[in-house]
């Protein structure tokens, strides 16, 4: 019940119900103010009395004349209470004797038949007209009081006439009050829904929605609260799902360590027992075991990128790198090794005409690394290694060219596979291309980026 | 001789290593932990840490001994080669190696390390010349002469010197001696160079001081 007091719907019956019993409480006093008073047309005003009084009034002063004086008196009396009405005397021989303001053509002697007329054309007409007997005898005549009826109009009908308008303006004043409410009402829930859809368009830094503010408990508060409850699950979700990959990570990272751990005690012995006098056969094997090592530690390298980069966990940070100023400072770093391979170094680095690339640096040291690995690792027949930059009409390219034997006759080494798999995700996670060509005669391999419209 | 604090847990691994870097001429204190760092925090010229430690971890180590002493080069050494690892590393430290590695590898990065920080001293002798790093005292050997170098073929050199066997590209050059950013075309520093080439090498047409690898940069090698 309490609940339903806070609802919206609660208030909305109680801007009808407050609509409605204004409605009837206008028309109620409408009906008390105004009908009541026009219904009773013998209610008093300005000191003058009612019909019936006036007539009971009239046959009492009637009844007490005792002489014509006192009539003379009377019709001054009543002239000053009544001032528009007429008044006049017939005595007992049929004379229009005595008169006050008459408005009527009245002959000077009256008979019975003009008598009987003149009673007959004024009873319950307008004027109203009393008729009484002096002193309560008919021989001395009766006096005669005339009043124009719209003299006597009720309070109600003359404050109908006067008043009326307001009536009217009462009743539009009641609808508009009525409309005004509802409009109130309706905008005051459309603020708050519009308030609530902007509240939840808004996204924390981590794109999840933002807890909202709950106000009230009506119906919106509830909407809010389920809102709040689903953001809470979001949250709740998305911080186990973070929690899981956090697991995965600790574990391939922990799984890499622990082999390279080991792998590393192997290298330590194999490069003791390097630096001792033994038999070329030995050193031969040595070599081959150092080899080894590396080969492994590289395929674990790559499956641990591989898996993180299948699993779109790899961390990623694209910005905008002078990609010309970063391939010679990248370079500079494996030139000694090829060096030391003694392999031909042919680098040619031209700018380009945009030579902004957003890449991630680490990305894209990575593909290198893998590119120039698999040149050291299959390609040593050639000894020859080159970096070029290629600029056609429709991309940029960075060339990297060797004179191996090419990847088709490398059955022995699958695991460059891997490595260029990576290639292929990360070279395609950066928006950009590659292309690998590669024959008895050597590998060329191109990352490529397309020029856009505008470029 | 650099006196070098090494911090790992693996006892093989922390032999070999200590024995390595001793028969190169390094003064090596091998801990198993970071419990005693204290003692040693102010007397050490570089830290190569492992990361995976009992007690403290190496990036806490490398954090403190940073705190302690800004310029102290430290080399990360650690089987953990994630990004977010390296990151993290780097993010004080000076360098990270992965293992396994070549010794030959860890020392001339340790060397590297040490000229950088200039916590190298003596002579250094590069064919015809003999150069004091100290004093940057250069003398041709041949002539028993010294050769005066203006300020800036000076800081060049030095420049090279500090970062010897490393391949300098142009930007880095420029931008570390003028320190102003590089302009693709500028010829400043190309005649600089043969400036300064005309004066340390024996025959500035052949230059075997400061070699030019064609399309990356130049280099002074050891």
């Amino acid at each position: 019940m309490k609940r339903f007091l806070k609802s919206l719907l609660a208030k909305y019956i109680l801007i009808i119900l407050i609509a409605l019993f204004l409605f009837q409480a206008a028309y109620i006093t409408i009906v008390i103010v105004f009908f009541n008073l026009m219904g009773d047309p013998d209610s008093p005003g300005n000191g003058q009395e009612s019909y019936d009084e006036i007539e009971e009034n009239w046959h009492q002063e009637a009844s007490q004349i005792i002489s014509e004086d006192t009539i003379a008196h009377v019709f001054e009396e009543w002239q000053e209470v009544y001032p528009n009405a007429s008044m006049f005397w017939v005595d007992g021989d049929g004379v229009l004797n005595l008169q006050s303001n008459l408005q009527e053509n009245l002959p000077d002697e009256w008979n019975v038949t003009y008598t009987a007329q003149f009673l007959k054309n004024h009873y319950d007409e307008d004027p109203f007209t009393v008729v009484a007997f002096v002193g309560g005898h008919e021989e001395e005549g009766f006096i005669v009081f005339q009043l124009p009826r719209d003299m006597l109009k009720s309070e109600g009908q003359r404050l109908n006439e006067e008043y009326g308008w307001t009536i009217v303006i009462l009743t539009i004043g009641v609808v508009f009050l009525f409309i005004f409410l509802s409009l109130w009402f309706f905008r005051g829930i459309r603020k708050r829904l519009v308030h609530l859809q902007e509240a939840m368009e808004i996204r924390d830094t981590d794109g999840l929605p933002i807890l909202i503010e709950e106000k009230k408990q009506d119906e919106i508060g509830d909407l809010e609260k389920s809102f709040n409850r689903m953001v809470q699950e979001l949250r709740e979700s998305r911080e186990r799902e973070q929690e899981e990959e956090q697991l995965r990570k600790e574990l391939i990272a922990n799984l890499s360590h622990d082999l390279r751990t080991p792998l590393t005690k192997i290298n330590a012995q194999a490069y003791t027992l390097q630096k001792m006098d033994l038999p070329t056969e030995a050193k031969r094997s040595l070599k081959l075991t150092s080899t080894s090592i590396e080969d492994v530690d590289r395929l674990i390298e790559n499956l641990m990128s591989y898996t993180l980069l299948m699993a779109s966990k790899y961390r990623k940070d694209l910005k905008e790198i002078n990609i010309i100023r970063f391939l010679r400072q990248y370079l500079a770093a494996w030139y000694p090794v090829f060096e030391k391979e003694e392999f031909e170094v042919d680098i040619d680095i031209e700018a380009f005409e945009q030579n902004k690339w957003e890449i991630d640096p680490l990305w894209f040291s990575r593909i290198l690394d893998n590119l120039l690995q698999n040149v050291l690792r299959h390609a040593t027949d050639g000894k020859y290694i080159a970096v070029w930059t290629e600029s056609t009409e429709h991309y940029d390219a960075i060339v990297v060219t060797d004179k191996g034997k090419g990847m088709q006759v490398d059955t022995e080494q699958k695991g460059a596979g891997i490595g260029l798999s990576i290639v292929d995700m990360m070279v395609k996670g950066m928006h950009l291309d590659w292309e690998i060509d590669s024959t008895e005669k050597g590998t060329t391999i191109k990352i490529i980026r397309m020029k856009r419209a505008g470029n | 001789m650099a006196k070098t604090l090494y911090i790992e847990d693996e006892k093989e691994i922390g032999q070999w290593v200590t024995e390595d870097l001793t028969g190169r001429g390094h003064d090596v204190t091998w801990l198993t932990s970071g419990n005693q760092l204290e003692q040693y925090l102010n007397n050490i010229d570089l830290a190569i840490l492992d990361i995976m430690l009992p007690g403290l971890d190496g990036f806490s180590i490398g954090k403190r001994i940073k705190k302690a002493n800004q310029d102290t080069p430290i080399v990360m050494l650690s089987a953990r080669s994630a990004v977010e690892d390296k990151l993290e590393g780097l993010s004080f430290a000076d360098d990270y190696v992965t293992k396994p590695f070549h010794p030959d590898e860890l020392a001339a990065r340790v060397d590297a390390l040490l000229r950088r920080f200039q916590k190298e001293e003596g002579i250094l002798e590069i064919r015809h010349l003999q150069i004091d790093t100290k004093s940057l005292i250069i003398i041709n050997k041949q002539t028993e002469k010294e050769i005066l170098l203006t300020g800036k073929q000076y800081q060049l050199f030095q420049y090279f010197l500090r970062h010897l066997n490393q391949i300098l590209t142009k930007e880095q050059l420029y931008e570390g001696v003028w320190g102003e950013r590089f302009m693709e075309g500028d010829k400043t520093l190309m005649v600089h160079i043969r400036y300064l080439r005309e004066k340390i090498e024996e025959n500035p047409a052949k230059p075997t001081i400061i070699e030019t690898i064609r399309g990356i940069g130049y280099r002074v090698k050891k």
